[in-house]
């Protein structure tokens, strides 16, 4: 099949660089301590963050650090087939993993010890990229949380299909089984804090793949600031400041 | 036993109608149609109890209604999981499970064995109103219902002969809870239905209530009502409940008298 | 789930009292409701809807399937309902179960009528395509993002205007289908039937606290309820639909009050959902 057109243009109609449209909104959950949406062209996520609160499960308490936990969910209509599939199923837990991983690692947990912060991440569009859509939202949801964070991280993901390294794959060409290279930054500190691949490409095609998807990732945390600029001066406007 | 038979029949005779002849379809332009198992449409079928009828547990009853017939045992108080948080009120559990052979087509409507969440918690509602919870704190009470036969109007005889295995259990509750379910058939109302009725039926009422205290603890209904047939309904089923609650109420006296003896 | 200190619950059941609810409503007063529809393109319709802090997500998808043998000339509807764990932590897991299945019976109960179909919201015969082999199944999520009380109202709401965002694709059958094949049909992208939900109903509920019962309670006044009865009302002022929920026993006249209250109430919200439905579609069109 061919995913990108003699004239360099995609099936969606973007061109191999570009990415989709993002849209974030902060605070959509009325009741969590800290909640976001994050829309990447027609995946759509909600993460809400709760916390942080004491510990639930005594047993799991830790006396110099905050416990972080994490869940995915996705709804039922989130895809194009329907599916009803029960919650926990490998690849939630897997998705739910990578969040929690990725996220701790930029919590600054020894300022909360005997804590815990709940995040949930609830899918309501899956169209590829969900991995970091879901990132992206909790980082908004920590920030909206007032949840003290080393710097932000934010996901994007690349490809390569016919030749071409791909930004920010949907679900049509991340099936097409071509390697799909998910990365999670620290944008200020510049620093790699997650990285997945599927399939295999050669090492200096990958340097380009990763290069391109760091690009998507400064990318979406500048879009990111923005949201977070636009948030504060709100809630600024609001106090009446 | 048999020779206290007062107002309650001490036995049960099946009305032959249930069991043979094919389905008599009822008509909507027909104002003469009979019931298929011959009764009026406001005449109840007639109604056993019997407690006592699982040894292990705290309390259990048996209930016979037509052919719908239902074991229900009681466990408990006993102290709630650890797991679960503190509570200065007591819990209630219920749990109604089918048999395989309960239906004429073999665990037609349910799995294998498997309990039905749906009337687990229609019970659990018409329950917690009638139990003084305030009176076992941090405990659990565990509710089992077993549907032997499914004979219509099951969720209803399921309620009240629970209510009995709780009184035999000798659980706190301000009164016993007498259920009573009512079809609309086009613009008839019948009481009690039986499956046959249950299938062709446009709406249905089911009202538990407390005889003595006047109060009902659940009421759902399905369907298209008028608030007009709702009152009638209600009224019909209100008058049934009581009828139904001497009959529990007598079972209970009876079993005690027994002991005594 | 909510902890309240002593004083706050006596403010609370003050201010039902008094007609005046601790965020200034009275006791028959909804929260402003908010309607999105098309919120989920994948979907053949779906809306969005928002009462206060409670936010629920309805999206309608149809698919081809068989008639039951039972009833050859009717259409398939089923209705699910979950709770999104961030909503409340409390729904983490299997932690939801309970508060699912309660909602999707009771939606179920209210939407879809008595077992022969009478009564029914949603018309189940209008989604046959050939009598007996095939016909449209209708599958109805719901999913609660945020909950802050009265969830199966707006539920309730969002379904009834994801139904009227639906568009199920014109079919055409093959005209040669003869005897016991099953029908090739071949489903147009283009034209689509609006469904008709001028019979669907809406869910009212009623929930008791002290003496008074009060309509669109939020999850602290709910943590103070006695009783509570969800009505569904239809456009005739018929009861569709009825369950009860909650502890303590009601006198059977307060209930048939809370019908006749409940009747009363259903028709300023029926015109209001209308309203904002309409106008969400208007948006819809636009964009």
């Amino acid at each position: 099949m061919e995913y990108v057109s003699p004239e360099g243009l995609r099936i969606d109609g973007r061109r191999p660089m570009e990415m989709r449209k993002l849209h974030a909104e902060m605070g959509v959950v009325a009741k969590a301590d800290g909640s976001a949406v994050f829309v990447m062209g027609n995946t759509k996520v909600i993460a809400a963050v709760y916390g942080p609160r004491e510990v639930q499960n005594r047993s799991q308490q830790m006396s110099d650090q905050a416990l972080v936990r994490c869940e995915y969910s996705m709804a039922n209509f989130s895809t194009g087939d329907r599916m009803r599939k029960g919650k926990g199923d490998r690849r939630s837990t897997e998705i739910s993993l990578v969040v929690r991983q990725t996220m701790e690692a930029c919590i600054l947990t020894h300022l909360m010890p005997r804590s815990q912060i709940d995040i949930y991440v609830q899918v309501l569009q899956a169209d590829g990229g969900t991995r970091c859509a879901c990132i992206n939202a909790a980082t908004l949801a920590l920030a909206d949380a007032a949840i003290p964070m080393r710097d932000l991280v934010t996901s994007c993901s690349a490809g390569y299909l016919n030749s071409t390294p791909l930004l920010d794959l949907n679900y049509v060409e991340d099936s097409a089984g071509g390697p799909d290279v998910t990365v999670g930054i620290l944008p200020k500190m510049d620093k790699v804090t997650l990285l997945q691949m599927d399939s295999k490409l050669p090492i200096d095609t990958f340097d380009n793949v990763m290069q391109l998807a760091i690009e998507g990732c400064k990318a979406v945390a500048t879009y990111i600031r923005e949201v977070l600029l636009e948030n504060t001066k709100q809630l600024e406007y609001h106090r009446g400041v | 036993m048999a020779g206290k038979a007062s107002a309650t029949p001490a036995t049960y005779s099946p009305s032959p109608a249930t069991r043979k002849g094919k389905p008599t379809i009822y008509k909507d332009g027909d104002r003469d149609w009979v019931r298929p198992d011959g009764r009026g449409f406001q005449q109840c079928r007639p109604a056993f109890f019997r407690t006592g009828a699982v040894n292990a547990a705290s309390g259990s009853a048996y209930a016979e209604i037509g052919n719908t017939q239902v074991i229900v045992s009681v466990f408990g108080p006993r102290e709630s999981k650890k797991a679960m948080m503190y509570s200065d009120v007591g819990r209630l559990n219920c749990n109604v499970s089918c048999t395989t052979f309960s239906t004429p087509i073999r665990g037609q409507d349910f799995d294998q064995g498997s309990d039905h969440k749906e009337y687990s918690s229609m019970l659990h509602k018409a329950l917690e109103g009638a139990i003084i919870l305030e009176s076992f704190p941090k405990t659990t009470v565990d509710v089992f219902a077993l549907v032997l036969e499914s004979g219509g109007s099951d969720l209803p005889v399921i309620i009240s002969c629970a209510s009995l295995a709780l009184a035999d259990a000798g659980i706190m509750m301000y009164d016993l809870v007498a259920s009573v379910s009512m079809s609309s058939l086009g613009s008839d109302l019948v009481i009690d239905p039986i499956s046959e009725e249950e299938s062709y039926q446009d709406g249905s009422l089911i009202i538990s209530c407390m005889p003595s205290r006047y109060e009902v603890t659940q009421l759902t209904i399905t369907g298209e009502w008028s608030t007009n047939k709702i009152n009638e309904a209600m009224q019909v089923c209100l008058d049934a409940c009581g009828k139904l609650g001497k009959i529990m109420r007598s079972c209970l006296k009876e079993a005690t008298s027994a002991t005594s003896e | 789930m909510t902890g309240l200190s002593v004083g706050e619950k006596l403010f609370i059941q003050g201010g039902i009292a008094q007609d005046l609810r601790t965020d200034g409503r009275k006791r028959l007063t909804y929260r402003p409701i908010y309607v999105e529809t098309g919120v989920i393109p994948q979907a053949n319709g779906s809306a969005r809807v928002r009462l206060g802090g409670t936010d629920v997500i309805a999206s309608v998808k149809a698919e081809i399937g068989r008639p039951s043998p039972m009833q050859p000339d009717k259409g398939k509807v089923a209705i699910y309902v979950s709770c999104s764990p961030t909503a409340a932590p409390m729904f983490e897991g299997r932690g939801d179960e309970e508060l699912s299945a309660e909602l999707s019976i009771a939606l179920q109960r209210c939407l879809l009528g008595g077992k022969s179909g009478a009564g029914a919201g949603i018309d189940l015969s209008s989604l046959v395509v050939v009598e007996g082999k095939v016909c449209w199944d209708l599958y109805i999520d719901g999913l609660v993002v945020s909950s802050d009380g009265n969830l199966l109202d707006a539920l309730g709401a969002a379904v009834k205007a994801a139904l009227s965002n639906t568009g199920i694709p014109r079919v055409q059958v093959a005209a040669d289908t003869t005897g016991e094949d099953q029908p090739e049909v071949d489903i147009s992208d283009e034209e689509f039937l609006q469904f008709d939900t001028s019979n669907l109903p809406v869910i009212v509920t009623l929930t008791k606290v002290g003496r008074h019962y009060i309509v669109d309670a939020t999850s602290e006044e709910e943590s103070q309820m006695s009783s509570a009865v969800s009505i569904s009302i239809n456009r005739r002022g018929h009861t569709c639909g009825l369950s009860k929920r909650g502890g303590a026993g009601l006198d059977p006249s307060v209930i048939l009050d809370m019908i006749s209250v409940a009747k009363h109430v259903s028709e300023q919200l029926m015109n209001k959902l209308d309203s904002e439905i309409s106008a969400a579609e208007a948006i819809e069109d636009d964009s």
